[in-house]
């Protein structure tokens, strides 16, 4: 998945290269001679000159087109100014070498809340004026100091009707129960929604999950090691699905429906128990375009149109209250805040992950290796 | 030195084609037990196949070879047994000159004590005793020659191969090493089949040689035969030099030091031919001088240096005589 | 200035400038990371004891250096094999067969990675075979652990491993091997005593390099293991970028510097490196 980003990025980079170069050739030869430093130098010329638009970090695919219209549209028709996009994925170590570097060339990333929870007493982030975004239009847990969650993402799992069609699992403990429901698992490889899985299906209450016991939760997912396989990527658990390689796998609800189409209904995605990640736009500390402008750009992806055309478009579920009721009829299965699915969810708690999930990840990675 | 074994040879009919060149015609040659045989030819002349037949290394395309009346034709190269001294030598870098000796003791599962002795007696032959211990890399070309002959020596073969041995080697080093070779082959006794280009190396070192050309085998003598009667117009041009007369009856090879030469009119006996001294050249030991005779090419007449009191000059008419044996009727016109 | 070129030679200021770069572009990053692993995120050594009392730690470097150590022993075999094929094949042959590994050199390596997926994977093209002609009843699971990121990996590997045997062999002589043989020693005991230890300098060069690079090895692992497999490479970039434990990075990097630097050194000891690298000397 990294690599993919690697290789965008990348790209980008010359890109970005290749229009300053129009813009300034003189110096960009200048500076080809010293290639290390004309990249960089490049870069940040390029940043300074985004002051029209805002430049989303997002994970590019359809996304892009999902966000260019649903947000950018609305944006410039309130504000004027447009939307460019950086589609190399805003991982938490990126955004911290990209303010480290003092060459700040986004302003808004869609990123997770727990990444707000552990960039921003850092330093690496602006603070949400609250005074332009609205607390009330997400969950109120949601609303942080240094990042806001816009939407919600769902970490459910899908199976293999074929294999187990009379007695379909229905929530975490028959995902973990290999025994009854015999097949390989796959699960997702940076312990996200794995860890608060492995725990329901252990008998603990959705609303007690936090702080994670993090010993009860690997031993159980230990317990299913010899069947499971791990994913890093959408598309990588989609082609273990396609494939039939796995009998059931934890997934991200939207993509869960796509390998449902996919499949023609041979995998099922199941949202009892599923759990609700808030998706968080966090903002890099001095971002190109302003503070002022981009918490505008945030105000605009809270409003109702623009959270159900990102559902629409994307498959992600609205994290606006405001929205829930909104959700149409086709969405009602899949979108996880939809009347059919809100009351069997559980929430993720981003302050532990902002605080805890660097070990967690390596623990978990330790485990199943 | 206990070494006995040597073989005779005998080539029947011993073809070799690659595709349709044939490099090797239908050989026939009987090789003595104990002599030393030189393949003297140009490069092409099929001396290099021949004995690579002869070691195994290639496919006879027909014909045999017997050692001592049994054939070899299907026995592979490693069981031959036969010695063999490469061209550049090809000594094992790896290993010590003493592993490199005694190689094919050791291969063949000898008791180590026995390898050791040998290796001491062929070390001995070769005069290396005190180099044992070194690597191939840490010899001049002379030693490592020797070391290869030693090699090739240590299992007592019934039969040495020598392909071009010398031919890496400086001239005045060459001349050393091929008095050893003719010492060493005297103690051990083993048949030689020794190849190369090099006519002097031939004549100073063998008993018998056979003159190469074409794949076939143009002459077959003694040094001294070979040089005094050559048979062919090859042979005496390829082995030393050689005047060519055409007379009425044929063709004769008349050697350059075998004329005698005087001022014209001073000459003792008859004169055969005359003609006008064109080139002197000045050799130390010899003189060459070449004499334009009427309808004839240029011929060579050497004379030793001391002899030279007719102070000749270039332009000068001389008369050309030689004895009535010296001319040599060839059979290929 | 005169004192000064007296010591040091012209030659020196020619190559002065990327000498330079090579200092202020690759050096100092080098020693940034260095730095890092010492100071993130305290100063101190914390993060190298972590390579002493963290089981996690001991066991993702166990799973590298045995991953890299059987990847480098059959890439090595393999490559032997093929680069005595190639040598020894005639000319025309030799190019065909160099050209297909040049090809399999110029495929990306992701491209290589999910070649293997749909050739071994779960509904792969050899499971499907295995499938309907009945010889399994259930997929043959090669891919997502040990052996797929093996597999991938040896495939990976396997030209880096012939070029520097074929460059090694190349030098030899023939009449070396033909010496041997006619001394009476058997193809087996030729290969074993001459052959085998004169090509061992192209062994060393070519383990060394399928080893170095197969230390490095991220998208095959992380692809072909199944999460299974925590190669070194991909622990790193976790560090970097999920986990934001750079000084875990940097120290992870720094050991592997470190690795590969003393690997050449003994290298050294045993033997020139001129000849590893394709000096050609033969002993």
């Amino acid at each position: 998945m990294q690599d993919k980003q690697f290789i965008k990025e990348t790209l980008l980079e010359s890109a970005h290269a290749y229009r300053a170069g129009r813009m300034d050739r003189r110096s960009f030869l200048a500076l080809c001679g010293m290639s290390g430093v004309a990249m960089s130098a490049v870069m940040a010329g390029d940043a300074k000159a985004a002051a029209d638009h805002i430049v989303m970090w997002n994970w590019g695919g359809i996304s892009e087109e999902c966000h260019g219209s649903a947000i950018g549209v609305p944006f410039q028709e309130k504000t004027g100014m447009g939307m460019k996009f950086d589609t190399s994925g805003p991982l938490e170590g990126k955004i911290r070498e990209m303010v480290d570097s003092g060459n700040v060339t986004a302003d808004v990333c869609d990123g997770d809340l727990f990444n707000a929870v552990s960039l921003g007493p850092t330093g690496h982030l602006e603070p949400i004026d609250y005074s332009i975004v609205s607390k009330d239009k997400t969950l109120p847990q949601y609303a942080l100091e240094y990042g806001i969650s816009i939407i919600l993402y769902g970490y459910a799992f899908v199976y293999d009707t074929e294999m187990y069609g009379d007695n379909p699992p229905k929530n975490w403990a028959d995902f973990f129960d290999t025994e009854t429901f015999p097949g390989t698992r796959s699960l997702y490889k940076w312990a996200n929604g794995s860890l608060e899985a492995a725990l329901m299906a252990d008998g603990v209450p959705g609303d007690q999950l936090y702080p994670l016991d993090m010993d009860r939760a690997l031993n159980k997912i230990k317990s299913i090691k010899d069947d499971s396989i791990y994913w890093g990527s959408g598309s990588e658990v989609h082609s273990m699905c396609i494939s039939g390689e796995a009998s059931m796998a934890i997934i991200w609800q939207n993509r869960g429906k796509n390998i449902e189409m996919d499949t023609d209904g041979r995998y099922k995605l199941v949202n009892n128990q599923a759990m609700a990640m808030p998706g968080a736009y966090i903002v890099p500390k001095g971002n190109p375009a302003g503070r002022e402008a981009v918490m505008k750009f945030i105000a605009t992806a809270q409003e109702v149109p623009v959270q159900l055309d990102i559902l629409d478009c994307l498959g992600m579920t609205p994290s606006n209250p405001a929205a829930f009721s909104e959700i149409p009829e086709e969405q009602q299965p899949y979108a996880i805040t939809s009347a059919q699915n809100i009351d069997n969810i559980v929430y993720n708690d981003p302050v532990w992950w902002g605080e805890n999930g660097g070990d967690a990840v390596n623990a978990f990675l330790e485990a199943i290796s | 030195m206990t070494q006995t074994a040597t073989g005779g040879l005998t080539l029947a009919g011993l073809t070799k084609r690659f595709g349709t060149f044939v490099a090797v015609d239908e050989v026939d040659l009987e090789i003595r037990r104990g002599e030393f045989l030189t393949l003297l030819g140009p490069s092409g002349s099929g001396k290099t196949t021949l004995l690579m037949m002869i070691a195994g290394f290639l496919d006879i395309s027909e014909g045999d070879i017997l050692l001592d009346g049994a054939s070899i034709r299907d026995i592979p190269a490693d069981k031959r047994n036969f010695g063999m001294v490469f061209q550049g030598y090809a000594l094992f870098p790896h290993m010590t000159v003493r592993q490199n000796v005694g190689y094919a003791l050791d291969v063949r599962g000898r008791p180590r004590a026995e390898i050791e002795a040998r290796v001491d007696e062929m070390l001995e032959l070769v005069q290396l005793q005190q180099f044992g211990d070194r690597k191939p890399g840490q010899l001049s070309g002379g030693q490592q020659q020797r070391v290869a002959l030693a090699r090739a020596l240590c299992f007592a073969p019934p039969v040495l191969l020598l392909d071009e041995p010398l031919g890496a080697l400086d001239k005045k080093l060459r001349v050393e090493v091929q008095d050893q070779l003719k010492a060493i082959h005297r103690q051990v006794g083993t048949t030689f089949i020794y190849v190369t280009h090099d006519q002097e190396e031939a004549l100073s070192m063998s008993d018998r040689v056979v003159i190469m050309q074409d794949g076939r085998i143009e002459q077959l003598g003694t040094p001294n035969e070979l040089y005094e009667r050559p048979r062919t117009r090859f042979a005496a041009g390829f082995l030393g030099k050689s005047n060519f007369l055409t007379l009425d009856d044929g063709t004769y090879a008349l050697r350059p030091e075998k004329i005698d030469l005087a001022p014209a009119g001073s000459i003792n006996g008859a004169a055969r031919l005359s003609g006008t001294i064109r080139d002197i050249t000045y050799f130390g030991a010899i003189q060459k001088f070449m004499v334009a005779v009427e309808g004839r090419d240029d011929i060579e007449v050497d004379v030793d240096s001391w002899r030279n009191p007719h102070d000749l000059s270039v332009g000068q008419k001389v008369d050309l005589a030689w004895a009535d044996t010296a001319a040599v009727k060839l059979e290929d016109t | 200035m005169q004192a000064l070129r007296k010591h040091i030679s012209p030659g020196w200021l020619l190559v002065a400038p990327f000498f330079l770069v090579v200092v202020v572009f690759y050096l100092g990053p080098l020693l940034n990371i260095l730095w890092l692993s010492v100071t993130d995120p305290e100063p101190g050594f914390g993060n190298y004891s972590a390579l002493v009392t963290s089981d996690a730690m001991a066991r993702i470097l166990w799973t590298t250096f045995r991953t890299c150590l059987i990847t480098t022993v059959f890439s090595v075999a393999i490559g032997y094999c093929l680069a005595y094929a190639m040598v020894h094949a005639h000319q025309k042959k030799q190019n065909i067969m160099l050209t297909l590994l040049l090809i399999s050199f110029w495929i990306s390596v992701l491209v290589r990675t999910f070649a293997w997926l749909m050739l071994l994977g779960h509904n792969g093209l050899v499971n499907n075979a295995f499938e309907t002609i009945g010889l399994i009843d259930r997929p043959i699971r090669f891919m997502r652990n040990e052996l797929g990121v093996l597999i991938g990996m040896i495939h990976y590997m396997v030209p880096y491993a012939v070029l520097p045997l074929m460059a090694n062999m190349q030098t030899l002589d023939p009449r070396v091997m033909a010496a041997s043989r006619n001394l009476g020693a058997n193809g087996v005991q030729t290969f074993r005593r001459i052959y085998l230890p004169l090509t061992l300098p192209g062994i060393v060069a070519s383990s060394l390099l399928v080893f170095i690079l197969s230390l490095g090895f991220y998208v095959t692992p992380a692809i072909l293991g199944g999460g299974k497999v925590l190669m070194v490479a991909e622990y790193i970039s976790v560090q970097l970028l999920v986990t934001l434990k750079w000084g875990t990075a940097a120290m992870l990097g720094t050991l592997m510097l470190i690795g590969v630097l003393a690997l050449l050194w003994i290298m050294t000891r045993f033997m020139q490196l001129s000849a590893v690298f394709g000096g050609g000397a033969t002993r």
